[in-house]
């Protein structure tokens, strides 16, 4: 499982980038369709959850998210094989 | 139930700023709720007035949006006409503490079943970063432009020594320790009251050198100290919310006889 | 539990008890305070916890919120104060309004302002009903003088504020609260029951009926009901800053007690036609209603129920007279609305009896009065 930040919800605050402890997430540069600066996803194969078929380590990003932003996504094949 | 089952969907986004913790309790909530897979249809909430008492507007259930500082009056009368009926209140430090302090006490007291979420952002958010009575000594508020030269309540110590059943104080920053409390809370028959120190970078932090939400979120990681811990600690017990420490952990967990089983309301639970 | 059909001597407070027990109340909160304290007495022997709920709360702010939290239980209920007390839920009288819950709230009146007379009877606090929450909202309010209405007033303050979704008030006061009378307890007894929303169509509470009185959505029936004090759409959205939202929303609280006057208000008519015309209601109408018995030459209109302003039989008692008395235990409250009517009905000579002090006027003092005005 990989988290996929929702552009319509991020507000940036970027608590998701420091609460991860293996750094998964970083500050975005892009605006986002509301008018934020969206966190991004730099780094989601260094996740708890990578590789785990679906079972739940961390979860600290979704549950610390103020803005519902964050949920889990099936990896592809390709991303299940980094 | 997914999230946004659980919340209404098109109630969003919500209203509350970037970073700001009630978003955060309202994660660890669903989470706890839907791990019980308690009836949602058969669970009423309450809140008064202030941020965190929207909370109730954004659940796709029976809500009761009620005047500022009544939502446990509120929730007693609805509770007893309507044993069957969980309720729920959220509350922030404002409407519980300070214009709601003598509903908050006797409620403990009564020992009505009901789940008590209180998010404690140490301000008035909603009408632009006031003192509460939360407000730690010597921290700036727009009504304390000199600092705070009162000193803070402990909500869950007064909790405690009122009566409630169940007492947890977490901050949001442990979240996972946080579900858990609210799973307890939830499951509780009686008064469960559940405090949650949270972030306000917009009113509080801003204010007081924190203006990033993550700054305070350190903050909480740094200054909580475990109840089990702070027994040996030298701590000024009117003080310690949050200028020193703020304690966190399960304060009490006891089974005193609920209000409704006393008087032989209807059935429980 | 019902008190069973019969003849019975007994308190105004107490007349007040079984008229709410013969109209289902099933939640009742209250805090002690002189003069209403024995209704509260009452019903903690009445509702014993499986057949009703009795809570003594820690104010009287408590109490209002309790009851309209039980309302949206689905359940009848009641709190009594007295002034104070009455000051106290004044907010929680405008979140009811606002919100449309119907509950019932008896005011034994006293003396004021502040603590006043605690024992003593007064009627001011017949403006604060109607004006006492901020904002624009109407109420129901009835004013007994009696033991029997004490019983027959609060089952009706139940049966409107049910039918219109509104609170509804039994202003009585320490005289008549205290007076010990005889009570008739008919056979049948006509209770309204709460008009539910059903659960065929999800939308069908905010259909705008005729009546502009929508469906009960019981809390815990699936509705996902959102009540909120703030303005809010037909469907629940909160909407704060929409003008004609809250335009719509508060015309349409008002407007669904305004338009059915006809169907609240209740009076008493003594000798309709004479030359003059005492205006009065509660135990101030006592000592005039004895006058009007005996004397051919003064009329009597008592006002059983005071809001909303019973405008039509104020306009045709002062239309067919040449002078009113309104006498009140106040420094004039409901003189000035009874006053506007009478000029508007074309009646020249609107005179005022008040009596404050806690003693409702004797007839030696209303006759001195009339004596006056030339009356007799």
């Amino acid at each position: 499982m990989k988290p996929v930040i929702d552009l319509k919800l991020c507000k940036a605050c970027n608590i998701c980038v420091y609460i991860c402890p293996k750094k998964c997430y970083s500050k975005g540069a892009d605006l986002s369709e509301i008018g934020y600066f969206a966190a991004v996803v730099s780094a989601a194969e260094k996740c708890y959850n990578h590789n785990r078929d679906g079972k739940m380590i961390c979860e600290l990003c979704v549950l610390s998210c103020p803005d519902q932003a964050i949920s889990w996504h099936p990896e592809t094949e390709e991303e299940k094989r980094k | 139930m997914e999230l946004f089952e659980f919340y209404r969907k098109d109630r969003w986004p919500h209203v509350f700023c970037p970073g700001c913790g009630i978003g955060t309790v309202m994660n660890c909530f669903y989470r706890a709720f839907n791990e019980l897979e308690l009836p949602l249809d058969k669970t009423a909430f309450i809140g008064g007035i202030g941020c965190s008492s929207r909370i109730p507007l954004y659940i796709n259930s029976d809500a009761l949006h009620t005047t500022h500082g009544r939502a446990i009056a509120f929730a007693t009368g609805l509770r007893l006409a309507k044993p069957e009926l969980k309720t729920v209140v959220f509350t922030g430090d404002g409407d519980l503490g300070a214009i709601g302090g003598n509903h908050f006490i006797n409620g403990c007291r009564r020992n009505v079943d009901m789940t008590v979420i209180c998010i404690n952002n140490n301000i008035y958010g909603m009408t632009g970063g006031q003192a509460s009575i939360t407000t730690p000594h010597d921290y700036q508020s727009t009504t304390t432009p000199y600092g705070n030269k009162e000193y803070p309540f402990d909500l869950a110590e007064i909790a405690v020594a009122a009566g409630a059943n169940y007492v947890a104080r977490w901050t949001t920053r442990h979240v996972h320790e946080l579900t858990r409390s609210l799973k307890a809370a939830l499951q509780k028959k009686g008064f469960a009251f559940v405090e949650v120190v949270s972030q306000c970078p917009t009113n509080f932090g801003r204010r007081n050198k924190m203006a990033d939400p993550t700054q305070m979120l350190e903050w909480f990681r740094q200054s909580s100290v475990r109840r089990d811990k702070t027994k040996a600690a030298e701590v000024d017990h009117v003080d310690l919310n949050l200028a020193g420490q703020i304690t966190i952990g399960e304060f009490v967990d006891r089974n005193r006889e609920c209000y409704e089983e006393l008087i032989g309301v209807g059935k429980h639970g | 539990m019902r008190i069973a059909p019969g003849e019975y001597f007994l308190q105004g407070n107490e007349a007040c008890v079984e008229g709410a027990i013969a109209a289902d109340v099933r939640f009742f909160a209250g805090y002690p305070i002189t003069p209403s304290t024995e209704i509260a007495e009452g019903l903690a022997h009445r509702l014993t916890g499986k057949d009703g709920v009795f809570l003594q709360m820690e104010d009287e702010i408590a109490c209002i919120s309790a009851i309209i939290g039980a309302s949206w239980g689905g359940v009848k209920a009641m709190t009594a104060t007295s002034g104070p007390g009455f000051s106290l839920m004044q907010e929680a009288i405008g979140y009811a309004a606002m919100s449309e819950t119907p509950i019932v709230v008896v005011n034994v009146m006293r003396g004021g302002p502040s603590t006043g007379q605690p024992t003593r009877a007064s009627q001011g606090d017949v403006m604060q009903t109607k004006y006492g929450s901020h904002g624009d909202y109407q109420v129901i309010a009835f004013a007994p003088a009696s033991v029997q209405e004490m019983f027959d007033l609060t089952v009706d303050a139940f049966n409107y504020a049910e039918k219109y979704r509104v609170p509804s008030f039994l202003l009585s006061d320490a005289e008549v609260g205290h007076m010990r009378g005889l009570l008739t307890v008919p056979e049948a007894i006509n209770v309204v029951e709460r008009k539910e929303k059903g659960l065929r169509r999800p939308d069908e509470a905010y259909d705008v009926p005729d009546d502009l009185v929508h469906p009960f959505p019981v809390f815990g029936k699936g509705h996902k009901t959102m009540i909120t004090g703030m303005t809010h759409t037909d469907k629940s959205k909160i909407e704060p800053e929409d003008v004609k939202v809250h335009q719509e929303l508060v015309k349409r609280l008002s407007e669904k007690i305004l338009r059915s006057r006809k169907d609240i208000n209740k009076w008493e008519l003594i000798a309709p036609g004479s030359k003059t015309m005492i205006i009065s209601y509660g135990s101030a109408a006592l000592g005039p209603k004895e006058i009007a018995a005996k004397d051919d030459r003064i009329g009597l209109l008592r006002l059983k129920s005071l809001w909303p302003l019973p405008e039509e039989p104020i306009y045709e008692a002062a239309r067919q007279c040449d002078q009113i008395l309104v006498c009140e235990m106040n420094l004039g409250m409901m003189y000035w609305p009874i006053k506007r009517i009478a000029l508007e009905a074309g009646c020249k000579r609107i005179e005022l009896l008040s009596k404050v002090g806690g003693e409702p006027p004797t007839p030696s003092e209303v006759r001195h009065k009339l004596r006056e005005m030339g009356a007799i």
